[in-house]
């Protein structure tokens, strides 16, 4: 007869995965909760000014021969915009982003789960991201990244 | 199933790695910790009886409160226990606060497990008895089972200190919650293990 003061053995062991499943089946932890999570952490530690996404839209959508995503997200706060359009590439694993921010010599971080990417944009504000991992995306800019203590404008994020 | 994982593969001792480094300055680390731990905290914050947006509130609440006190925690490889008992504390402030808007009686008197009928609909056969024998055990045992459930074996003891079981709960011995659910799964003859 085991008792409760015996090792934990194989059966426990199966019995517990037999409660992930279920728990995991009758109470799926909601899909973009860590991706929330990162957000809320972000916004907290850096001080940050969040944007609001002020547009989206689907691009025309081409023959089913170029079946390409693409789409424009626009995020505006007090100090500045963005713009962003995404392009879901042919094999459809990564992504590319063109981004146009409305200071120029603006730096953005392109923050994606895997991968944080900082980019300094052009003159007139441009920048272009490619081979992103699909998935999660948010946006930090700085529009004037002379001045240290400048807060950032954080974007909420979009899946590419 | 999984491989059994040693102390070092275990998941508090992966999420105590990567609270090092974020601890260290490499701030990125942050992020795999909140991969790696929300399915922990989000059964700890559920099995509390919490609503979802009350479970999701009381995680990211807990999560600032990380990134505020990361200087003072001196062992980052307690960080999985250190956010289970915050996870928890939170869930039960937020949840006492509904019930000061929300009548009594809507609410139920302890964490109870339920389910619709639409989840029911959704379990196979063995699920549905594995349900049953789950449901039937204490409360603090559908708690301490649900959470480890989603832990590996080193981070037991850990788990249960932290959700406030007796010591001895669960460990390196099964302690009774497990011995419970073995027992009534043992005696069910429609089980096929």
């Amino acid at each position: 007869m085991s008792t409760h003061t015996d090792p934990i053995d194989e059966l426990d062991l199966a019995n517990l995965v037999d409660l992930h499943e279920l728990f995991s089946r009758v109470d799926p932890v909601p899909a973009d909760l860590a991706e929330r999570s990162r957000f809320a952490i972000t916004v907290h530690a850096l001080h940050a000014e969040v944007a609001e996404l002020t547009r989206a839209e689907m691009l025309a959508s081409r023959s089913p021969k170029d079946a390409t995503r693409t789409e424009s997200v626009t995020f505006t706060s007090g100090t500045v915009s963005l713009m962003v359009t995404t392009r879901v590439s042919d094999d459809g694993r990564s992504a590319r982003i063109d981004g146009w921010v409305t200071r120029g010599g603006a730096v953005v971080e392109v923050v994606t789960a895997e991968l944080t990417t900082r980019i300094a944009t052009d003159a007139n504000g441009r920048f272009v991201v490619d081979g992103l991992p699909r998935g999660w995306v948010h946006f930090l800019v700085w529009d004037d990244p002379e001045r240290a203590e400048a807060r950032p404008v954080i974007t909420p994020s979009v899946e590419l | 199933m999984t491989p059994k994982p040693t102390a070092s593969e275990s998941l508090g001792h992966r999420a105590g790695e990567a609270f090092a480094a974020y601890q260290s300055g490499d701030h990125q680390r942050l992020g795999d910790l909140v991969e790696l731990l929300t399915p922990v905290l989000w059964h700890t914050a559920r099995a509390q009886g919490a609503s979802g947006a009350t479970a999701e509130d009381a995680i990211q609440t807990a999560w600032l409160r990380l990134v505020d006190s990361a200087d003072r925690i001196a062992d980052p490889y307690a960080v999985l226990a250190w956010l289970v008992i915050t996870v928890k504390r939170e869930t039960w402030r937020l949840v006492r606060g509904e019930r000061r808007e929300i009548d009594m009686e809507e609410l139920p008197e302890a964490p109870a497990l339920t389910l619709g009928p639409e989840q029911t609909s959704i379990l196979g056969e063995r699920q549905k008895t594995l349900w049953r024998h789950i449901s039937s055990l204490p409360a603090r045992c559908q708690e301490l089972l649900r959470v480890i459930a989603f832990s590996d074996r080193p981070d037991y003891a850990a788990i249960a200190h932290a959700l406030g079981m007796p010591v001895g709960s669960i460990g390196p011995t099964r302690g009774r919650c497990l011995q419970k659910l073995r027992v009534a799964i043992a005696t069910d003859p429609s089980w096929e293990a």
